[in-house]
């Protein structure tokens, strides 16, 4: 049935109605609305137009459905798709809106405003090609206006035109010559021209292009850095590509010149050092015999500009021998003169040489030496005190904790209220296996100077280290807006260091539906990532700024190989496989209330509610004061954040999908970091149990051709081979052959999973990983517990290397498995790392936690000493 | 540590860097706007694992007619959002390497006639940094500035061009 037509005095009233909305007169607008629809109740875009503004009201739901009968009732129209896709947008269904806004171009091809908004999901959702066609036809309706032309060139860029493109960017700069020289855009643009020259593999034009634009010589290009940065780079591809000597000289004279200059403005651009030491034939990274001497000529050159400490640190690393000693001699004492906190982080890269590694030891006991016993003004005293920390970080780095800590003793006496000797103690008690001990002390220090945010921080970390969340909210709401919970504020800015500290707090205490809810936040800040960009794809291409803007695009595409991103996926995974292998994990994690009486479980359900809403009113507050603000009665397009009704995942752990809600967080991360081991292994964990089997195996194959003896994937090859050859029934082609080649790659038919297992522990013997991943391998082949158990107590026997981490690892399997041995694992790890706490009996660890909280604050709470700069 | 100009890809590092020195923090989308629309203005300082331990986040106030400013604001000029230092990596001077950067660029790539900041009226490590070592004065006070209601010192140095 066709739509309506309206007469002509309704006609106009239509156009008022587009008006208003425009305007935003959204009440006005209802009642034009109501007007034409009182008359032609049956016109769908009308019943659209109102939908649209009954969202903007506020009313969404009703007036979605009303949006959905308009359509139907017309959907010849572009205004109906239009109206449709704005809504879709406004959900971010981005792929959904796209579709809809080319239904309405179908009966609407010229309507700018759909071009544009179309242009720009088509970069959010990367379809370049089409990109490519929506910016001809804006260019075709408007081709007066320069951005028009500017995000063709773009379009054209982003689909690989690369030819394209530039000839675009000819023509703009052709009527922009007259611009005048000092115009920024311009400058942007000739920049970005030289881009794509170099993308092509021009580097002579690319060359050419940035010398006839040079500002020095009255060019256009008012970037001076960043432009002799790209000429440096341009020329040493130039000096690649080309073989001809006498242009390679020339070439390298002029690359010279522009690394000067460049260390001329920056005398600490590492990068600059890289460049101008490679145009001379030297890699920094890999420096010899031969060019060595050469090496540290230039860098002098540079030792001497007033406070640039690079060239003098880069010489460190490329000196050897004798030379070496005479420069990280004074070095350090320099260093330690002037009270350089960061002096032992910046030496200890050094430290993969060790006789370096020695040679810096023995001067800082010397000098520790001579600063102990001299007197009077010959030394500072806090040089000596310096020389204790540096000393301190150096024994705790290398594992000798009784040494450093019995070091930070003497200092601390020496000096109590210098915070940064704490900060040490803390992390040297953390790497002993002491996370008590080390919250304690990095709250001593946070003590000395609690108007440092970062050292705040720090502590809030360290208890939830040391398992104490309540503490560390505590501590963290000291710098968050509004006080108490710090939660909310420290998500709503995204801090991801404080996510995922939470949820592994939440994690190791067993509460995986708090930790699984964590790392749901983790997902929503990446999520809101993607989404950062979307408002840039037509902002960047009216201020013409390219360079950075393609380079966002391309982080975008990558930002989930973020390494918290990544940490969180696992984490989640493998609480998903947890929760799915033991189906009562997920009930046992529900509180004995909501199993109990109704009563109890009504008032849990509205405490847990009250605390949702606890949660967020800061949030809420924000949205519609700034909503008021604008236009009263304008709630905008986007839907309100829906309230948390599960704020504690009490539900989220009794999912009936597990596997699949992990697969979901693994999404695309598989082609995103290929190298990633743990993501190998977590994709592997979900496919095998999906019954995804050629999946399972591909992961198992990457993993193999990562590391090979990997312990992590001896126990899975064991375990794919198990899984596979308990099934009731083989696998049909083509998936079973090919599978069954696949295992046999990884593990030869022929070595039963018995010989498998021993000769892997035969050739890592001295591993307590390996030992653990046989045991693992033992269990699957169905061993009794007992000699599991044996299994893994060789890990206390010689000549295992045994560190706390990988004991804790071995305790926390014995408990997983419920071994009645754990206990006496715990006992004798207890004694045998006596400074760490990691092994005390949970009524010792409860005093511990309980200790801090009675120990309380000290009066200097909150003042501040001194902050330095 | 490395002194250079940001990368889109240092803005996740300059967010938590922020995060644990300051109370005034930013989502993401406020650094890209910055790193977006004045990409040589801001610099990062990182360590040798290529973490990011200080960074200036600096803008232009441009000549902006629609929004009827006071006069001084008329004249386009670099102000800093942000900047810090992890506390760990004080001492090095890296707070006035990254402004001098940055600087640099205000004055020479936009003009700037000056750089404008604002800094915690309790902060005296950082005032006397702006003052005594970069040459700031003092305009004004701003009452209340902070959210912790806390007073601002306005400060401003002017290029010479």
């Amino acid at each position: 049935m066709a739509p309506p037509i309206l007469a002509q005095k309704d006609k106009k009233l239509f156009a008022d109605l587009l008006s208003q909305y425009e305007n935003r007169q959204l009440s006005k607008g209802r009642k034009t609305a109501d007007q034409i629809l009182k008359k032609y109740p049956e016109h769908g875009e009308t019943m659209c137009m109102k939908g649209l503004i009954l969202v903007h009201l506020g009313q969404r739901d009703e007036g979605i459905n009303l949006v959905k009968e308009g359509m139907r009732k017309d959907l010849s129209s572009h205004i109906c798709w239009h109206v449709w896709a704005l809504i879709q947008k406004s959900e971010h269904k981005y792929e959904d809106a796209l579709k809809s806004y080319i239904q309405a171009l179908k009966f609407d091809k010229d309507n700018f405003n759909i071009l544009r908004d179309t242009a720009v999901l088509q970069t959010q959702t990367r379809q370049f090609e089409g990109l490519v066609e929506t910016r001809h036809n804006l260019l075709r309706l408007r081709p007066y206006n320069r951005h028009h032309w500017v995000g063709l060139a773009v379009a054209y860029q982003l689909n690989g035109n690369l030819a394209e493109a530039k000839q675009v960017l000819e023509h703009i700069e052709g009527f922009l010559r007259n611009i005048g020289s000092s115009n920024v855009e311009f400058s942007e643009l000739l920049m970005y021209h030289v881009r794509i020259l170099e993308d092509m593999g021009d580097f002579q034009s690319a060359v050419d292009m940035l010398e006839s634009h040079d500002r020095a010589k009255g060019g256009s290009v008012l970037d001076r850095m960043a432009s002799t940065e790209m000429k440096a780079r341009l020329l040493a591809k130039l000096k690649e590509s080309d073989a001809d000597d006498e242009k390679k000289t020339a070439w390298t004279e002029r690359a010279d010149a522009a690394w000067r200059w460049l260390l001329s403005q920056n005398a600490d651009g590492y990068e600059y050092y890289k460049g101008f030491l490679a145009n001379q034939g030297i890699d920094l990274a890999n420096v010899t015999d031969e060019n060595r001497e050469k090496a540290l000529e230039m860098l002098r050159d540079y030792s001497n500009v007033q406070f640039a400490t690079a060239p003098r640190r880069l010489a460190l690393h490329v000196a050897t021998g004798q030379e070496f000693q005479d420069l990280i001699k004074p070095y350090l004492t320099n260093g330690l003169t002037k009270g350089i906190p960061s002096l032992f982080a910046d030496l200890k890269p050094l430290y993969k040489d060790s006789v370096k590694r020695q040679i810096i030891e023995d001067i800082v006991e010397e000098l520790r030496a001579t600063f102990a016993t001299s007197t009077g003004d010959s030394v500072e005293p806090t040089t000596y005190l310096w020389a204790l920390y540096l000393l301190a970080q150096h024994h705790s780095y290398l594992g000798r904790h009784k040494q450093a800590l019995e070091i930070l003793d003497i200092a601390i006496v020496h000096t109590p209220t210098l915070p940064e000797l704490y900060m040490t103690r803390a992390r040297a008690l953390k790497r002993a296996g002491d996370p008590h001990g080390a919250a304690r002390a990095m709250n001593d220090a946070r003590l000395l100077d609690g108007q440092d945010r970062f050292i705040n921080t720090k502590t809030g970390k360290y208890l939830l280290r040391a398992g104490m969340v309540n503490e560390a909210d505590t501590i963290f709401s000291k710098f968050t807006r509004g006080g108490a919970p710090a939660g909310a504020d420290l998500e709503e800015m995204q801090a991801m260091h404080y996510l995922v500290e939470q949820g592994d707090s939440y994690r190791r205490a067993g509460k995986l539906n708090l930790a699984l809810k964590k790392y749901y936040v983790i997902q929503k800040v990446f999520e809101s990532f993607r989404e950062d960009q979307y408002e840039f794809h037509q902002y960047s291409v009216r201020k013409t700024i390219l360079n950075v803007y393609t380079e966002m695009l391309k982080w975008e595409d990558n930002v989930r190989s973020h390494p918290g991103f990544i940490h969180a996926a696992v984490a989640t995974v493998q609480i998903w496989v947890a929760l799915y292998d033991d189906a009562t994990l997920g009930p046992s994690l529900q509180p004995p209330e909501t199993t109990a009486s109704d009563v109890s479980s009504k008032k849990a359900i509205n405490k847990a509610k009250k605390a949702a809403r606890k949660g967020q009113p800061e949030v809420d507050g924000a949205n519609s004061k700034k909503a008021t603000a604008i236009q009263p009665e304008d709630r905008g397009l986007e839907p309100p954040r829906p309230r948390d009704d599960d704020p504690e995942g009490l539900k989220l752990v009794l999912a009936e999908d597990p596997l699949e809600r992990a697969d979901k967080y693994l999404t695309g991360l598989s082609e995103l970091v290929p190298q990633n081991m743990d993501i190998c292994f977590a994709i592997y964990d979900v496919a095998i149990r999906r019954k995804k089997y050629l999946q399972a195996v591909r992961m198992l194959t990457r993993a193999h051709s990562l590391d090979s003896e990997h312990p992590g994937l001896h126990s899975r090859i064991a375990h794919l081979r198990n899984t596979v050859s308990l099934l009731p029934e083989p696998i049909p082609a083509p998936v079973g052959p090919i599978l069954a080649e696949s295992i046999a790659s990884l593990l030869p038919a022929e070595v039963s999973l018995e010989l498998f297992n021993s000769q892997y522990l035969q050739k890592h013997f001295s591993s307590p990983m390996a030992i653990v991943a046989h045991a693992k391998v033992a269990q699957i082949l169905k061993a009794p517990q007992d000699e599991v158990d044996s299994i893994l107590f060789t890990v206390l026997k010689e000549p295992v290397q045994l560190d706390h981490e990988a004991a804790f690892a071995v305790l926390s399997y014995l408990k997983e498995m419920k071994s009645p041995r754990a206990e006496e694992f715990r006992i004798a790890c207890n004694d045998r790392f006596e400074l760490s706490t990691l092994f005390r009996s949970d009524e010792e660890i409860d005093a511990l936690q309980k200790s801090f909280t009675e120990s309380g604050e000290s009066p200097a709470d909150g003042e501040a000493l001194e902050t330095v700069i | 540590m490395n002194i250079r100009a940001v990368r889109v890809e240092d803005l996740a590092g300059m967010q938590d860097c922020n995060l644990h020195n300051l109370p005034e923090n930013y989502t993401m989308k406020y650094y890209l706007y910055h790193a977006l629309s004045w990409p040589s203005l801001s610099y990062v300082a990182e360590d040798h694992n290529g973490r990011i331990v200080g960074y200036i986040l600096a803008k232009m106030e441009e000549v902006d007619e629609q929004e009827g400013q006071s006069a001084i604001n008329h004249v386009p000029h670099g102000h800093v959002t942000s900047i810090s230092v992890m506390r760990s990596y004080r001492r090095l001077g890296l707070a006035k390497k990254l402004m001098l950067q940055s600087q640099e660029a205000m004055s020479s790539i936009y003009r700037a006639a000056f750089v404008s900041l604002h800094v915690r009226k309790s902060n005296r490590a950082a005032l006397s940094l702006y003052r005594d070592t970069l040459g700031f004065t003092v305009k004004n006070i701003e009452e209340k500035y902070y959210a912790d209601g806390e007073d601002a010192y306005a400060m401003q140095l002017t290029f010479e061009h």
